[in-house]
């Protein structure tokens, strides 16, 4: 707390201390005051504590489409996930585990993070390695190795951060 | 309401039976590690969601649908963490030899 | 439905025996710590199907949220360890 980089906004505190205040309701789903109170009390000390060095810049644009591509990303999870199966059910079971080397064209470090969460959440393909803008994947198959060597989450992913400053 | 939850129950004990039987198959720690998110990710949503729907609209079903969220973004750190580790440590992924 | 839920307490519990032999057989180390986070994965499931068998959900709740984060930690810091340990 002794080096703040920048000073605090009142604005940005608010907005943090209600974003804590409602996870902090959606936890303890109590309502009486001394609960109410303990949690505000709480809330605006994290946030106090923590407005020197963590950026809360709301971006609710950036937020919504975020919100959009989820559905999208549980629809290939589902696919992976048949397909998955199938193949550990198959009895004489046809894999062809391989380390693979992605290199996506993305200008934005929570991009990247985001696209090797969703590799690794899909079924089948995991993010082995994380470099500044180099993934090593391991895919269990042709197919699933298919899905994350011809882009596409990576071109929906780079749709989302389209208006971001680039810091990378 | 509680047939569809029960329906949603089963089809997450098939993924998770699946997975189990992934887990005893396949060949080394990295097509095991696949094997297990396919339960954290497909199975446990199933089950949750169909325990979700026996509970009814209210905080308990908040509440499991937070839990659900936690185990959605928590699940990928964790395996990245392992076969990362595995992978940093020296093993070698397992290949079909070709005869 | 307490019968329906007996069931799949049961084979829940088969599961989470199927992942022991994992951890106790395992051929490397990350094989065991793989069994872990299947097991527990499975102890979250189970600590919310018996709330509902109990019909005391807002407690097991709680504490299957708990048991998750301490999952994460827990893992976290044995990968973290054999990471270096392999390295050197």
């Amino acid at each position: 707390m002794a080096t703040r980089s920048r000073p605090i906004s009142s604005n940005f505190l608010l907005l943090k201390i209600t974003a804590l205040f409602v996870f902090w309701v959606l936890l303890s789903s109590s309502f009486t005051w001394i609960h109410l109170g303990l949690g505000l009390l709480c809330s605006f000390a994290v946030a106090w504590i923590n407005s020197g060095h963590s950026p809360f810049v709301p971006k609710f644009r950036l937020w919504l489409k975020f919100l959009l591509y989820l559905p999208w990303l549980f629809y290939k999870i589902v696919e992976s996930s048949l397909h998955l199966s199938k193949l550990i059910l198959h009895p004489a079971l046809p894999i062809a585990p391989q380390l693979i080397t992605v290199e996506p064209k993305l200008s934005n470090r929570a991009a990247v993070v985001l696209l090797g969460n969703s590799i690794t959440l899909t079924p089948g393909t995991i993010t082995a390695e994380v470099g500044r803008n180099k993934l090593v994947v391991h895919t269990m198959d042709s197919v699933l190795r298919e899905d994350v060597a011809n882009k596409h989450i990576e071109s929906k992913i780079a749709d989302i951060f389209k208006d971001q400053e680039p810091d990378l | 309401m509680n047939i569809l939850s029960i329906i949603f129950i089963v089809a997450g004990l098939f993924f998770l039976i699946v997975a189990a039987i992934g887990v005893i198959r396949l060949p080394d720690v990295f097509s095991r590690s696949h094997a297990v998110s396919l339960t954290d990710s497909l199975g446990a949503f199933l089950m949750l969601v169909g325990i979700a729907l026996h509970e009814g609209l209210g905080k308990n079903m908040l509440k499991i649908l937070v839990v659900l969220a936690l185990l959605y973004i928590l699940n990928p750190g964790i395996t990245h963490a392992t076969i990362r580790a595995a992978l940093r440590s020296g093993l070698k992924p397992w290949k079909k030899e070709t005869p | 439905m307490k019968t329906f839920l007996i069931c799949v307490l049961v084979l829940l519990a088969i599961l989470i025996g199927v992942y022991l032999y994992r951890v106790l057989r395992g051929p490397t180390v990350f094989d065991r710590v793989l069994g872990l986070n299947g097991i527990s994965t499975k102890a979250i499931i189970l600590l919310i199907v018996i709330g509902i068998y109990f019909e005391r959900v807002d407690m097991f709740i709680d504490i299957s949220t708990g048991y998750a984060l301490l999952n994460l930690v827990g893992v976290l810091a044995v990968t973290k360890y054999l990471e270096e340990k392999g390295r050197s």
